[in-house]
């Protein structure tokens, strides 16, 4: 459907998008995540021909798209700030699309009632759209969009103004039309959650470059670097010391703990630095007289718990362990009702974390 | 709970009007007297022996204004020519105003220059200007006949042709910045979404510059308007002498003939025309929601 190769954007020295290479399959749902200013939005400014790329190809449906411009490329955009044309009405507007392309006044009428009642927004239709609420003129800014029967319809973190319930709101509403009419999209955000929640597959991009495309699961359970681990809300990225390498990799945490690593030998060296990443939900705490029946096959630590945090679905644990924090994630009921000050024990399996070179590279 | 309302600090009666007296001072003697002066004189009797009769009471001077026919014609051609050099500046300014809108970096600064530095030439040195840059000997002559658009000499100037484009040249650098104003607040997301939509260059002038602009081309137009109507240089300099404009006769009644009740008359049905019809577009403009909500 879509096809980027080697994609690349630049303002003068700054490269905004770096040999970006994707397929997105037809009807396809594809999210595009990353913090801002690692080139998303600069990538679908460039699908949509607002960025000319001083290198690579777009192809849409098999057509190189690169040199088109844009009014003539089968995309529609729905902008961050969705960008309703003031001095028309929602009708006026979502009837710009067939207006442009010489469809007749009754025709585009019908046809922007038609994209109005996919979006619930047809009591609104003689209304100005600057008196619209933002969940309302992002309804009209995507029944605007989809009215032209787009191949690809690009959206720019459409809900990123929005606040959080209606957010919310909207991203089911989004995936319902997403079902409904089958389009396939390309969708910017920042917001891991959003992306994981609307994306058939998601793509991390970091400094202009796309880093990882994948299933959302497989991205969030097996990250190819340290950027998209933490970027994916890992907070206990552990930088230890690499003790023994022959008789079973071995890492030294800077508590003073020595845990196995079990990480390809070839990697790593005597007395280099290994990032141990131990996501919040894969730790175990148990209070302390339980620590003494360690089975052995895992990886513990004495904490201390500084501070406790219940948050309706799962509670979250602040432990600290000499100078280190960890971060802990449990279920409702599975920390013993553990307070501030508790002293615990802190579990976890070594081949369940994640291992990083230096250089952020992962060691598998 | 108690709400608190907070007033704003109004200010004593004396202490506005002492604020406000320097204004008023200044608004009375530069606008009111003269207005008045003026009213009173074309209200004075004709006399073929002075200015006006002192302390007469007489409709000559609008008797004057409204039998001549002469004055018809000339008050006729004035709006017409006002009216046409409106369009034109209003045109020329959207499009050049969307020129430098549209540019980037020093072309921008160059049409924009340009057209603040051609306001600081001073009129007079324009309209020559103008003379003999589209005198049949003149620079755009030459271009006409070097790109070979003409054989002839065109004549430009000494005609309605000459007295257009000279007071175009006063007109058109107001036209430009008021439209110029109003398109710098235009959001270019606006512009993207359009061409996004399929819209090409003229869809997106048409359906979100033009409508964008409304407020900036009413003041353009006002400024033109008002300005041509009491056009007088150009039309003198670069007309033939039958484009006969209001300021044309009113100086001549005033300086050569000598007769002041009939230039005031005429000069104060002229800018009572003029209120008029700025009152008539006011409203309908403000009927069809666009320069008061804007």
């Amino acid at each position: 459907m879509l096809e980027l190769d080697d994609l690349t954007v630049t303002y003068g020295d700054l490269t905004a998008v770096d040999g970006v290479s994707l397929n997105v399959r037809d009807g396809e749902l594809c999210c595009l995540l990353g913090p801002s200013g690692s080139g998303k939005s600069t990538l679908l400014r460039a699908v949509a021909g607002f960025e000319p790329p001083d290198r690579g190809r777009v192809r849409i449906d098999g057509q190189d798209v690169t040199d088109m411009p844009p009014h003539r490329r089968p995309t529609s955009m729905v902008f961050q700030d969705w960008a309703l044309f003031p001095t028309k009405s929602v009708a006026e507007n979502v009837a710009f699309g067939p207006k442009m392309r010489g469809v007749g006044r009754a025709d585009r009428r019908a046809a922007a009632q038609e994209a109005l009642k996919l979006v619930e927004m047809t009591d609104y239709a003689e209304a100005d759209p600057t008196d619209l609420s933002g969940g309302q003129q992002q309804r009209v800014a995507l029944a605007r969009s989809l009215i032209v029967e787009p191949d690809l319809l690009l959206l720019d973190e459409p809900l990123s103004s929005l606040d959080r319930g209606l957010r919310e709101t909207m991203q089911v509403e989004l995936k319902r039309i997403h079902d409904r009419v089958e389009t396939t999209m390309l969708y910017v955000t920042h917001d891991q959650n959003e992306a994981f929640t609307l994306g058939d597959r998601l793509g991390v991009m970091e400094a202009g470059r796309l880093v990882q495309v994948g299933t959302p699961e497989a991205v969030y359970t097996d990250p190819v670097d340290r950027f998209v681990e933490s970027f994916l809300g890992s907070p206990n990225l552990i930088t230890c010391r690499v003790v023994d390498v022959d008789e079973g990799p071995t890492v030294e945490t800077p508590f003073g703990v020595r845990v196995p690593a079990p990480v390809d030998p070839d990697r790593l060296t005597l007395g280099d630095d290994l990032v141990v990443s131990l996501r919040p939900e894969r730790l175990s705490v148990t209070a302390v007289p339980a620590a003494a029946t360690d089975g052995g096959t895992g990886a513990s630590v004495l904490a201390t718990v500084v501070e406790r945090v219940y948050r309706g679905s799962d509670v979250r644990l602040r432990l600290s362990v000499d100078e280190t924090e960890l971060f802990v994630k449990r279920p409702i009921g599975a920390d013993g009702g553990l307070a501030a000050g508790d002293e615990v024990t802190v579990r976890w399996a070594p081949d369940e974390a994640t291992y990083f070179d230096t250089s952020g590279a992962r060691c598998r | 709970m108690s709400t608190r309302t907070r007033r704003l600090p109004s200010l004593g009666g004396r202490r506005t009007l002492a604020l406000l007296a320097p204004l008023l001072a200044l608004d009375v003697l530069v606008f009111l007297v003269p207005t008045a002066y003026l009213l009173r004189v074309s209200l004075t009797a004709r006399t073929p022996g002075g200015a006006f009769v002192e302390g007469s009471w007489a409709l000559d001077g609008y008797r004057y204004v409204t039998e001549t026919s002469l004055v018809h014609e000339i008050l006729a051609f004035t709006l017409f020519f006002a009216v046409l050099v409106t369009a034109l500046a209003v045109a020329v300014g959207v499009v050049y105003a969307y020129a430098a809108w549209c540019a980037t970096g020093w072309t921008r600064t160059l049409l924009l220059g340009g057209a603040v530095c051609s306001l600081f030439t001073t009129l007079v040195v324009k309209l020559f200007a103008v003379l003999l840059v589209y005198s049949p000997q003149g620079l755009v002559n030459d271009l006409l006949r070097a790109v070979g658009l003409a054989s002839e000499p065109v004549l430009l100037v000494d005609n309605l042709a000459g007295a257009v484009i000279g007071q175009l040249y006063i007109v058109v650098p107001y036209a430009i910045l008021a439209v110029y104003a109003v398109l710098s607040s235009l959001n270019t997301q606006l512009v993207e979404a359009a061409r996004d939509l399929g819209a090409d260059g003229s869809g997106v002038f048409r359906e979100v510059v033009l409508p964008h602009v409304r407020p900036g081309i009413a003041v353009a137009a006002v400024i033109a308007f008002t300005w041509s109507v009491g056009a007088y240089p150009a039309p003198l300099l670069l007309g033939s002498g039958s484009e006969q404009t209001v300021g044309i006769l009113v100086s001549q009644l005033l300086l050569a003939r000598f007769d002041w009740p009939a230039a005031a008359a005429l000069s104060v049905v002229t800018a009572g025309t003029v209120f008029g019809s700025l009152l008539v577009v006011l409203w309908r403009l403000d009927l069809a929601g666009g320069l008061l909500d804007a």
